[in-house]
């Protein structure tokens, strides 16, 4: 192969779909990265060259356009994926043909393959933190509302552990609502959460389900600033999806906000706005598909390859100053080490920092239970911005 | 419902607090027997990941060290086997068997081990917390239910006694069933015994007396 041939990648995130705005989010994130590593000059000076597919956020066309894009021999690294499900069904086709998957998603953890590399949050990246901030600043009495899916009863069952440890925890409702939930189903939940009244509500409602319990939220009256909904998957995407008055006052866990104050990451949005204008809004899941794609390239640059096993020794412990600060893919794990924060969303729909890691917190996916003294690390790590 | 010591936790989705068994699978301090290759590689660095201690050692050892909470071992009918003491019978740490082949000559040295769970080289990453879960369940299940026959052993045996002596006493002292039964209880408390004790001592005491009139005749 001539040292000039482009060098193929696949890319598999939905356009359309349930979880499509997020994950178009994603694409452009991807495509936005591969846009620069081209204009300065390719990865030495070979062109990288995407394939982007649309599996229309279903499984099943997640696993065959992988196939499909295996087959092709070129193709050796595969960027994709937003929901658990979507990865699961990714992944024996990237260990059968020995390629690579780069997922930038928060997920449950649990998981580790020798060809994926995960660049999204796990649970002690976001949901100890979001537990920990939530039940010392409202209180301990919580109401769960999730999305049917694996993610959600996860999260809930690490949120579950914390609460019922705080003195008073309690568990007022666990809900879970069919990925295609509409305004009635939603309305409901909402009424039984006025009955209720928890000290704040945790949502793992994913997709186009988040708009709609935000603004039954909203139109049933309920003060944000005395019981908000707190989530880790309410990102500046589907907030740019609702009424302004819905989000106001709402609290989401995540290691990227568009409002982090890094020199890297306002250049970064400028970059990324000049050439894609507000096609999309950028969020914690186009932020990791943004840096994965260029972990990849650096990684590539000194490999020289992108057969897996000359690839992987470089990409893992291999570190970048992402626009959310320096990551590190640990060489053990496969995940990345972020950094923590927690936003509430202003008047203008941004994220305004709460609290944010001072230090980068290594992913620990197979952490089962998230004490407060299994994240002791927390008081220097997260500390309050408005404390 | 009597109570086992292990937390069995609801499945599904409605029950969202995590057992004990699963909380404390990270602490827990594996022995791996398995020869120094790929697998044997791969087994340590996935139950590191998971955050258990992990030692790896080949081949097996007689003796078991104290400080151990579950073993993974490598099944190899070709390797000339150690003899080892822990394994005969109940093994006294849930057994995880690793074995290489399929056929019955394997699968019966894992049941032989006293296996609660089996992985299969070549081996993946995923299933290996689930096997020692699963191993760390069943183990602590046979034991509670060991001990809860043998309690039940023990109280059948003890109640027959009983009825023996009393059915002594009502035959030799010409007292009612619950008379008979009285006066072994107050001899018990009497002698700070259990009735059990009364109850044998009973039976031993008429079988000395009839082998001695049948000795006399």
């Amino acid at each position: 192969m001539a040292t000039t041939d482009p060098i193929h990648v696949g890319v598999l995130f939905s356009r359309t779909g349930i979880t499509s705005r997020v994950e178009y989010s994603q694409v452009l994130g991807t495509e936005f990265a591969i846009h620069e590593i081209n204009a300065a000059g390719g990865i030495d000076g070979r062109e990288l060259v995407a394939n982007y597919l649309d599996p229309e956020c279903l499984p099943q066309n997640y696993r065959a356009m992988a196939e499909k894009l295996v087959q092709d021999v070129r193709i050796r690294v595969i960027f994709g994926c937003y929901m658990s499900s979507t990865r699961k069904a990714v992944m024996p086709v990237v260990e059968k043909w020995q390629r690579l998957l780069m997922y930038p998603t928060l997920y449950e953890g649990f998981e580790y393959s020798p060809n994926i590399v995960y660049t999204g949050a796990a649970p002690n990246q976001n949901s100890a933190q979001l537990a920990d901030y939530m039940t010392r600043h409202f209180g301990s009495r919580v109401y769960l509302v999730g999305s049917d899916y694996i993610y959600p009863y996860e999260s809930n069952r690490i949120m579950s552990d914390f609460i019922l440890e705080r003195p008073g925890g309690a568990k007022l409702a666990e809900r879970y609502v069919r990925l295609d939930a509409n305004e009635r189903d939603f309305a409901a939940i909402v009424r039984d959460i006025k009955d209720k009244q928890p000290d704040f509500i945790f949502s793992t409602v994913v997709g186009n389900g988040t708009r709609l319990l935000y603004e039954a939220y909203a139109d049933a009256g309920l003060d944000p600033a005395r019981m908000p909904i707190a989530s880790l998957t309410t990102c500046e995407a589907e907030v740019s999806e609702m009424e302004p008055r819905a989000a106001v006052g709402h609290i989401t866990a995540a290691p990227y906000f568009q409002t982090v104050d890094r020199e890297v990451n306002s250049q970064c949005l400028e970059r990324f706005r000049s050439l894609y204008g507000d096609a999309v809004e950028p969020n914690m899941c186009w932020e990791a598909a943004y840096f994965q794609v260029h972990l990849f390239a650096q990684a590539m640059q000194r490999s020289g390859s992108d057969v897996l096993e000359r690839l992987l020794p470089h990409l893992l412990g291999s570190d970048l100053d992402a626009p959310q600060g320096r990551v590190r893919i640990d060489p053990v794990s496969h995940h990345t080490r972020l950094y923590p924060r927690i936003g509430r969303i202003d008047d203008d729909g941004r994220f305004v920092i709460l609290a944010e890691s001072a230090v980068g917190v290594d992913a620990d996916p197979y952490l089962v239970h998230h004490a407060a003294n299994a994240w002791g690390i927390r008081n220097v790590a997260l500390g309050d911005v408005d404390a | 419902m009597p109570k086992s010591g292990i937390d069995r936790g609801v499945a599904g989705r409605m029950q969202r607090s995590t057992p004990d068994l699963l909380r404390n699978l990270r602490n827990m301090r594996v022995l791996v027997f398995h020869p120094k290759d790929v697998d044997g590689e791969l087994l340590a660095q996935q139950l590191e990941r998971i955050g258990c201690q992990v030692i790896t050692m080949w081949p097996p050892l007689a003796e078991l060290p104290e400080a151990v909470d579950s073993v993974f071992y490598a099944v190899r009918p070709d390797h000339t086997p150690v003899r080892c003491s822990w394994t005969e019978g109940e093994p006294p740490v849930p057994v995880i068997a690793v074995i290489n082949y399929e056929n019955p000559t394997v699968v019966d040295a894992a049941l032989r081990l006293g296996a609660s769970a089996v992985l299969i080289t070549p081996l993946r990453p995923a299933g290996i917390l689930s096997s020692l879960a699963m191993a760390k369940y069943q183990h602590a299940a046979l034991r509670d239910s060991r001990r809860r026959i043998a309690r039940l052993e023990q109280k059948l045996l003890s109640a027959d006694h009983i009825s023996t002596a009393k059915a002594i006493l009502v035959r030799t002292r010409n007292v009612s069933g619950e008379e008979a039964y009285r006066i072994i209880r107050e001899q018990a408390m009497s002698k700070r015994t259990a009735t059990e004790d009364i109850a044998r001592a009973i039976i031993h005491a008429d079988g000395l007396l009839s082998y001695v009139s049948r000795g006399q005749r």
